[in-house]
Formats: C-alpha cells, structure tokens, sequence
C-alpha cells in the first residue's frame, strides 16, 4: 500500500508515524514544505524566552525519518491534485502515486500588505530566529525609545504582548474589531481582557483598520487611516489561510477548511485530511468545525492512520486550547463560536479577577471559556463531553 | 515495572493532550499545570513527579501521552535511571 502524506507538521508526521508503527511494508512518503525535522510550534514562545535552546523544539532528528523507511521530500509542495488518476505533481517536477492520500498541509501565516524589516510574525521557526534577530538589543534602530505595536486580538496577539512584555518593551495592541477574539467572546469577556491589558500598562487601540507600514530600511512607523504612529517594531496575528489551492481543482470538498467527516475522510474516495487545514464533523458538539491546534493535530494525525490503514475509527475529542495573557489563563473548550450558539452567558468570578463563559446549542452546553478559572476546565470538559455521549 | 514520571512545570503550558491520553496519571492542577498521579490515585502531596507501577500497555500509553505534550515537559524514567523520554 503506497500513502503519500502532504504536510510535514505535526498532524502529517504523527499519521507516518503510526502508519509505520502498525505496519512495517507499508510504503510512506512524506512531503513537508519545510526543511526541518518535525518541531514544535507551541515550543516557540519558550524558545523566544530563553527557557530553552533552540535545538530543544525539534521533536525528531533528521535520522528519524530514515530509521522508519518513511521517504521524507523536504523543501517541496504540492501542486496540483489529480484524483482521478490519483497522483499528487509536486514543486520539484515529480508526479508522486498514491493507494491513500493525507492532506495535511496546514495554513499559511496571513501577512499585512507591505514589509520591512521589524514587521514581525510567529508561525515557523524561522520567524521565531527572525524576531530574536530584530529585537536583539545590539542591532536595535535608533527608534528603540518608542513602543512595540502588536496588530490582532487572537492568540498570536498574546504571543507578542507576552514577548514584548518579557524583554521590557512598552506595547500598544491594536485591532479590527472592538476587543479580543470577538467572534468568540461576549463584550464583557472582552472588556475583562482589555482591563487586564491597561491594568498592566499595555494600550489597547480598538476599531482599528489594517496598518500601513512605514520606514527607509526598516520600520519606523504604522499609520492607521492615514494617521502615523512611530513604533520600534510591528508583531502581527491577524490569522491565517490555508494552503489547499493544489486539492481544489477537481479535488476535494472546502468551505472553511477541507471538509472531512467524522473519519476524517474528504468526499474523494481514499483522501483523507488532518490538521489546522481540515473542517471535521465534530461528534461531540456535533457540527462541522474548525479547530487548529496541537491537539487536535496529533489527535488527528493518528486517527487518519488507522483509518488510511482501512480502519473506521471516528475522531472523539473535547477541543481545548490554552494560553497565558500576562499572567492571565484563558482557556477554550469545545465549541466556542458565538454564531453556532443559540445562548451565551457569563459567570462572573470578580475575586479570581475572571469569569465563566458558556455556550449552548438546542439546551446542549457545547462549548466554554475560562479566565482565571483553571479548576472548573476539568469539569466543565466532562459536561461538554458527556453532553452528548 | 516501576517508572518514575516527571512534569516540568515551567515548561508546562496546559495544552492538556496529556490529560487526554493518560488521565489515570495526569490532571491539571489550578495553574493549569499537569500534576502526576498514581492511578488516579493522588497520595499525598500533590506533585509533579511520581514513581508508579505500570504494566507494559500502561508504559506504551504514558510514552504516548509524553510524545503528545508540546513542550516536551514531561520526562519518563525507568528504574535503571535511563530516561526513556525525551530520548536522549
């Protein structure tokens, strides 16, 4: 059985993995647009930290992939996806076969139009060395009094205050819509956030359009409308988009992300997705969602290698993601968009500085929010959990 | 076969694929770290590391649950002292 693997994270490299565990003849090949072995993108705030080298985000070493047999093509993409003679052409000219195909090929940082250097943004590796670089006090402009503007209100947003913060940088945060994550959170979850930001001097900057960026050889200012604003350096998390462009042609099914069923199946026989790129129907809070995080990858990785293995074994599993926002948790779970709820409502926890936001569909609590209030996630996982069981 | 296992907290960031995949020795703790437990089972103290007695279905689901954590803050040794994860 030949399985061509489209993606070298961690969704993609977890299915070779276990593929290769469950079945030593199998052939596998691997194609990872990058050049590394498989590392860890959540490592990388502790890595722009300090609080571990850089050799210590890589979760396999380069010798890995031979010791498995897996036929790992780095540097390379995918092209073009012909399902009817079911091949994938790939950038380096070659047309590779498959018996079972895995798109796992994630999403692409979304970039601001224009850039210089001190325009930043947090998705590889390379841009972690790339942000040590220009916030490295010796090479630092002579606009290094002024403040680090950070453009989002999302995790990476909480990435880059937290970096900013760390290195003693005054921050402004500015973004589109009226508060942080505003799809997801009720103005009063939002306002909480905002408070914890100024209470901890950072400005927060709302309704604010895209940036302009400015500066000779590097950047100098930002203007919004027009209207300029000097800052040292611009950190930017304004979401990300998928690289599927190569499936669509007479491919598979997309909407927000590759559409796959609750086996991770596409509607194309034998293709398979998983990862940030894929819109899974999700049995707990039953609808077809997308979650990109690690998680849900590795969780995925190895549900679509049984399932490529011939297996019928459905993806189960209470989303979650955590991040810290200056000391601050914020933690969501399950299915958390306001859109898909026909109820939101806050607990306030005013002693903890945090709150209870929860999610209802057809009476159904299918999703939640924590801020400060780290001890009801265990609970509250098994209710969204066993909701529906 | 004993093994001892090991969170390390400031690399801990409570991404919780841990808690998923070996609940019966992780759980998050008020900071949203992982804390170990025996069996779930919690003698006293509550702890970061634990020796516990493990068939070999158990060892292959705690190293499961090791590889999962996206830090790699969780260590997993056996009672000769070799560290069977991370590799090192």
């Amino acid at each position: 059985m030949n399985h061509l693997i489209i993606g070298g994270g961690i969704a993609g490299t977890t299915a070779a993995e276990e593929i290769r565990k469950k079945d030593k003849e199998a052939s596998i090949t691997l194609v990872s647009e990058e050049f590394h072995p498989l590392y860890s993108r959540v490592l990388l705030p502790h890595y722009l930290k300090g609080k571990i080298p850089r050799e210590r985000v890589f979760l396999k070493k380069e010798s890995w992939y031979a010791e498995q047999n897996i036929d790992w093509m780095v540097g390379i993409t995918a092209l073009k996806l012909d399902a009817k003679n079911r091949f994938v052409a790939l950038s380096n000219g070659r047309e590779l076969p498959y018996d079972k195909l895995l798109i796992a090929s994630g999403m692409d940082v979304r970039p601001l139009f224009g850039n210089l250097p001190g325009v930043m943004y947090l998705r590889t590796l390379e841009d972690a060395d790339e942000i040590l670089e220009q916030t490295n006090p010796t090479s630092l402009p002579p606009t290094s009094h002024l403040p680090a503007l950070v453009y989002g209100g999302g995790f990476i947003a909480c990435e880059f205050i937290n970096y900013f913060t760390n290195i003693g940088w005054p921050v402004r945060v500015a973004h589109r819509g009226s508060q942080f994550w505003e799809k997801f959170l009720l103005p009063e979850a939002g306002a909480l956030i905002r408070t914890h930001l100024e209470a901890n001097g950072v400005e927060v900057l709302p309704h604010m359009p895209e940036p302009e960026v400015a500066g000779k050889d590097r950047l100098e200012s930002v203007s919004f409308n027009g209207k300029a604003m000097p800052c040292r350096a611009l950190g930017v998390g304004i979401g990300l988009r998928p690289d599927w462009q190569w499936a669509l042609e007479n491919g598979v099914k997309v909407d927000r992300g590759v559409v796959v069923n609750e086996f991770l199946e596409t509607d194309v026989e034998d293709i398979f997705a998983a990862g940030d790129i894929v819109q899974f129907q999700d049995i707990v809070t039953r609808r077809s969602i997308q979650v990109g995080n690690w998680m849900n990858a590795i969780m995925q990785g190895r549900v679509a290698a049984a399932n490529m293995l011939g297996e019928k074994k459905p993806f189960r599993l209470v989303s979650s993601y955590a991040t810290d926002l200056l000391g601050m948790t914020i933690i969501f779970i399950g299915d958390t968009e306001k859109a898909a709820a026909d109820k939101v409502e806050i607990e306030a926890k005013p002693l903890e500085n945090g709150l209870i936001q929860r999610h209802f569909r057809n009476g159904v609590l299918v999703g939640a929010v924590l801020m400060n209030q780290n001890k009801e996630r265990a609970i509250l996982t098994k209710q969204i959990d066993t909701a529906r069981p | 076969m004993k093994l001892t296992i090991k969170v390390d907290p400031d690399l801990c960031i409570g991404a919780a694929s841990c808690v998923t995949i070996a609940p019966e020795t992780f759980q998050l703790n008020e900071e949203n770290k992982a804390y170990v437990l025996d069996h779930g089972q919690e003698p006293p103290p509550r702890t970061y590391e634990r020796v516990i007695e493990v068939t070999p279905e158990e060892k292959d689901n705690l190293i499961m649950a090791a590889q999962s954590c996206p830090t790699l803050a969780i260590y997993i040794i056996d009672e000769k002292g070799k560290q069977l994860f991370p590799e090192m």
